[in-house]
């Protein structure tokens, strides 16, 4: 598979991951061995912000980058966590192992076979979430193509994750999106169906539908379904309070109130 | 395209309209114009956004036929392309297809609109030209049925209970008339709702009238299904 094909699928991959079986650390997994299948990098790991905010080593693509970063956190110092911490890219570190930014981390890292690192941060909406670590076990640069397309893979990623927190809500937006819609449905095809059977144009008709349910504590929704299906009588609802022409007098006691109350 | 993922995700942030959505589809896979209709069950309610008056067209056509891609993707869970509708590897949708080649399209994509195991509806695109999309014009498409999905039930979190947010009805078309009439048909003819909607769907399509046209013309009493004199 060519390059460009794999990271098609695995955008592909990444933002199609919402099935029922949806698993962050899957995403994450994938998001990690596809840096190191497509991108110039040895090692990829995940760290994500639990929701008290610390952060987890989520996903590595092999041991030795799980050992480091669960090293690095509890050191709390390295790339991740510096770009975690400040929400800005780190790319093209070289390590010695007598660094002095990280000193146990780089000593680490260097006794594990890894010189350079870079980390990337995974936001959200101006939150930093987590970050993407890539480790090298040779120096040298990693090509700004190589940068572009580990952060859009990182950004599909956390979109995806953010989507699957959401996908509880989503499930209820959208039955209450589909529920008012297909109460509006019902109630238009009551309408229609006073407007004929009564002669009153729409706004009347739906007047006269809301009349009846105020007037027996009927849910409107209720009474149009039952209208529309032909379950409630047409005849039996209670006629529309007649209107007031500007200059007659009114010879409702109510107006506008409805039919007077039992 | 991964830039345009990018763009894509932090657009998206922004909150943009429907109409935004139909339109940054079309222009980033190249087609004449996209639509996104709402579904349930296997019903189209109507459209959140079209690109123009083809769209528009078309999307009547798939709610009055009942048949075509998006209905197809939304029931599906997956993507339905036909980049040939003269000439279609296998013969689906024996309505639609020689009514849409004859209005000019020629090729119809379709994405559902879902989240996990909730569906939505679908996010479609057409063209004027035959032909497939490329690999990147595919990902970019489901990149925007995602991100479609996303904004549409954002834009509903912000709606007041039993009711369709107001972004979401701006740009729509849910056919509201068209359940008027079938309503009034049903007194007319003596028989249920959903039939009535059969019979208008099937006037609409054999008159070839635009199905809101005889809606309105029923709802106005210029028009009845059966025939009687009008008053």
């Amino acid at each position: 598979m060519s390059r460009e094909a794999l990271l098609v699928r695995t955008l592909v991959e990444l933002a199609d991951n919402l099935v029922e079986e949806f698993d962050v650390i899957d995403v994450l997994t994938v998001l990690s061995d596809r840096c190191v299948e497509v991108l110039d990098v040895d090692s990829a790991g995940v760290m994500l912000a639990a929701p008290g905010g610390e952060l987890q080593v989520v996903a590595s693509s092999s041991a030795a980058m799980r050992g480091l970063e669960l090293f690095e956190l509890q050191a709390n110092e390295g790339p991740c966590v510096d770009c975690f911490v400040t929400g800005d890219p780190i790319v093209n570190l070289e390590l010695n192992a007598d660094d002095d930014r990280w000193p146990r981390f780089a000593s680490r890292a260097v006794a594990d076979g890894f010189h350079s690192v870079h980390a990337l941060p995974m936001h959200l909406r101006g939150t930093t979430v987590g970050a993407l670590n890539m480790f090298r076990t040779s120096l040298g640069s990693l090509h700004s193509d190589d940068v572009l397309v580990a952060q859009a893979l990182a950004d599909v990623a956390t979109i995806a994750i953010i989507q699957h927190q959401a996908s509880v809500g989503a499930a209820v937006l959208n039955t209450q999106l589909s529920e008012a819609l297909n109460s509006r449905i019902i109630i238009e095809q009551a309408k229609g169906k006073v407007s004929e059977a009564s002669g009153l144009d729409m706004e009347r008709s739906f007047q006269r539908i809301r009349n009846h349910a105020r007037n027996h504590n009927l849910r409107l929704t209720e009474l149009a379904r039952g209208i529309a299906e032909g379950t409630t009588s047409i005849i039996g609802l209670d006629p529309l309070p007649r209107t007031q022409p500007v200059r007659s007098i009114s010879s409702n006691p109510w107006p506008g109130l409805g039919a007077p109350p039992d | 395209m991964t830039a345009i993922l990018r763009r894509l995700a932090s657009h998206d942030a922004d909150g943009s309209g429907t109409l935004r959505l139909c339109e940054l589809a079309a222009e980033l896979t190249a087609v004449s114009g996209a639509s996104i209709i709402l579904l349930s069950d296997e019903l189209a309610q109507g459209s959140l956004c079209t690109t123009d008056g083809v769209a528009v067209y078309l999307d009547d056509l798939q709610f009055t036929l009942g048949e075509g891609p998006s209905i197809d993707a939304h029931v599906a869970g997956r993507p339905v392309l036909e980049p040939d509708l003269a000439a279609p590897f296998d013969a689906r949708w024996p309505a639609l297809t020689p009514t849409a080649v004859g209005a000019g399209i020629r090729a119809m994509f379709a994405f559902p609109l879902r989240v996990g195991t909730v569906r939505l509806g679908a996010l479609t695109l057409f063209r004027d030209t035959p032909g497939e999309l490329t690999d990147a014009q595919h990902a970019d498409a489901l990149a925007m049925a995602t991100v479609s999905t996303r904004t549409i039930l954002t834009m509903q979190a912000d709606a007041p209970p039993g009711s369709v947010a107001g972004e979401l009805e701006e740009r729509s078309n849910f056919h509201f008339v068209v359940h008027q009439a079938a309503g009034m048909v049903s007194v007319q003819l003596g028989i249920g709702v959903t039939e009535s909607l059969v019979r208008l769907r099937s006037h609409a399509f054999l008159t070839d009238v635009p199905i809101d046209e005889v809606a309105r013309d029923i709802v106005d009493r210029r028009l009845r299904l059966d025939g009687k004199g009008l008053d």
